[in-house]
């Protein structure tokens, strides 16, 4: 049985001097091997083996999860999710607010960054199969209704800031999201918000960023189309296990239309 | 040999057994086929349409077996549908409740006001949607009784779809006393809301001095949230906001009199015999 691993995932620590020293440890997506014991600022994460079963542990804020798993051999994989699970899964919707209006020239294709939230999945895995364990996530949650109470559709809310270039956030909280604006009407367009089919979701990461790329077609003034694209921001990021790939669900409309205002 | 032997017309006992053995494959195939659609589909499909697509596969593989044996017994399906048609309107005057109850249960079919699943309010009846049949509904009240409504009696019903929309609005009015300071309160409650995930952004939610009461300043509490988590929601919120404005010195008021005598009070002191 390999030792009983001890991580810690801040990524800098203030020194005396008040400058920022990177204090870089194992990071947390990807698989880790069992036992396994990691705390982080607002959460701790812990599987021990007992005999023929593991058992999991989590706590995040005053939430604690305990689950006993049958297993004898097997890993653990942590990576980012669609933000959908955390407090309740009941909608597939994820709404962006943008915090600043947009204006987008007519006939143009312009690329913007956003923010997304992350929400960490945690997955068995053994004899190549995995298994959704545990969802838990540090940001604030909150639903936002998408057009009117008849027609409309409830989304997970995130309000993000508007960006020319990807800017550095706390991977285990926030994602950068690439948008590619695409305005096919001859007309300026004012879009404030993005609504995304998040099961659609490509989520990719490494030690530094949570990432995703889509586009954002608009098709009239009021109507969009979004669509995620399945390729990552930067070189060598790996590909997230989303949670309707490991649930084997077919995805049978990834894009979503805008049809109730952009 | 006893197979061969004539029943009626060039029909055979074993004809009848070939009959019988179509019959029993069909309803082997339909069953096996509509349960394991309903597994493997359950989780992908809505359970409204998950039950039509089975009903729908199941009868028309026995409409199929139907098909097959009618010729075997030496039935002419197209002077089936002649007979049909006239047994039809014999028993629809015979029978005008099955047939109104059929027919609107055809309609319910197609408008669709209710879908299984559903919690709704029909007539005196309220509760979970658990079928919608040919000829009658069934509900399962809040309390866990089994209701069978004919859908006559349905479709000429008013009918409350609870959940027909994707959310919905609710509230409270919540008096204060006259000493405390409504804004306060008022921020205090927006604080609530903003902070509860299951409370929209959007619509928003409407906090407002409503009235100033007899005994309270009434501050009208509006919020929307998802059709699934409302009540949940509705129950959480209101012992919460009470106690928060507890905890910040903002009391609920009670009702209460000020009394004025006329007079001056001839006012005797009683003296505690232990001090």
């Amino acid at each position: 049985m390999p030792e009983k691993e001890e991580n810690s995932l801040e990524k800098s620590k203030k020194g005396s001097d008040g400058l920022s020293s990177p204090v870089i440890h194992k990071p947390l997506f990807g698989y880790h091997e069992i036992p396994l014991s990691i705390s982080h600022e607002g959460f701790s994460i812990s599987a021990e083996p007992a005999d023929e079963i593991v058992v999991y542990r989590r706590e995040c804020g005053q939430e604690k999860v305990e689950k006993t798993l049958l297993v004898s051999d097997a890993r653990l994989l942590i990576n980012p999710v669609e933000p959908l699970n955390t407090p309740k899964e009941i909608s597939p919707h994820l709404l962006i607010e943008f915090d600043k209006m947009l204006a987008v020239e007519p006939k143009a294709r312009r690329k913007i960054f956003l923010t997304f939230p992350i929400e960490i999945g945690v997955f068995i895995s053994a004899k190549r199969e995995h298994k959704n364990i545990d969802v838990f996530g540090l940001h604030k949650q909150k639903f936002t209704l998408y057009g009117d109470p008849r027609v409309g559709v409830i989304c997970k809310y995130w309000k993000s800031g508007v960006f020319s270039t990807a800017p550095a956030l706390d991977p285990l909280r926030e994602g950068v999201l690439r948008l590619t604006i695409i305005n096919t009407t001859g007309d300026w367009v004012e879009a404030t918000k993005a609504v995304f089919n998040a099961y659609a979701m490509k989520i990719h990461y490494n030690d530094d960023m949570v990432s995703m790329k889509a586009t954002m077609k608009i098709i009239g003034p009021h109507i969009a189309e979004t669509n995620f694209i399945d390729s990552p921001l930067e070189k060598n990021m790996i590909n997230s296990l989303e949670l309707y790939i490991a649930r084997k669900l077919a995805v049978t409309e990834p894009k979503f239309v805008m049809e109730l205002g952009i | 040999m006893i197979l061969n032997k004539v029943i009626y017309a060039d029909v055979t006992i074993l004809d009848l057994i070939i009959v019988i053995c179509v019959f029993i494959v069909a309803i082997f195939i339909a069953k096996t086929l509509s349960l394991y659609l309903r597994r493997s589909l359950k989780d992908k499909f809505r359970a409204d349409k998950l039950e039509i697509l089975t009903k729908v596969i199941y009868y028309g593989i026995i409409g199929v077996a139907v098909i097959i044996a009618f010729p075997i017994l030496g039935i002419n399906p197209s002077g089936l549908l002649v007979a049909g048609g006239i047994a039809g309107i014999i028993i629809g005057f015979a029978s005008q409740s099955i047939v109104g109850n059929l027919i609107s249960g055809l309609f319910l079919m197609i408008e669709r006001p209710i879908k299984m699943g559903n919690a709704v309010q029909i007539g005196e009846y309220s509760g979970m949607v658990e079928d919608i049949r040919i000829i009658s509904t069934t509900l399962r009240t809040w309390d866990g009784l089994y209701v069978r409504i004919p859908n006559e009696k349905v479709f000429s019903n008013s009918i409350t779809n609870y959940v027909a929309n994707v959310a919905r609005r609710f509230g409270y009015v919540v008096g204060i006393r006259y000493s405390d300071d409504a804004d306060q309160a008022i921020s205090i409650m927006k604080r609530l809301i903003e902070e509860h995930p299951l409370a929209l952004k959007n619509p928003p939610p409407q906090l407002f001095v409503d009235n100033l009461g007899d005994n309270a300043v009434n501050i009208t509490v509006r919020m929307w949230a998802p059709v699934s988590e409302w009540y949940g929601l509705r129950m959480e919120m209101l012992w919460k906001i009470k106690k928060t404005l507890e905890e910040n010195g903002i009391e609920i008021a009670f009702p209460q009199r000020t009394v004025w005598f006329a007079n001056e009070l001839n006012k005797r002191e009683i003296k505690d015999p232990d001090t």
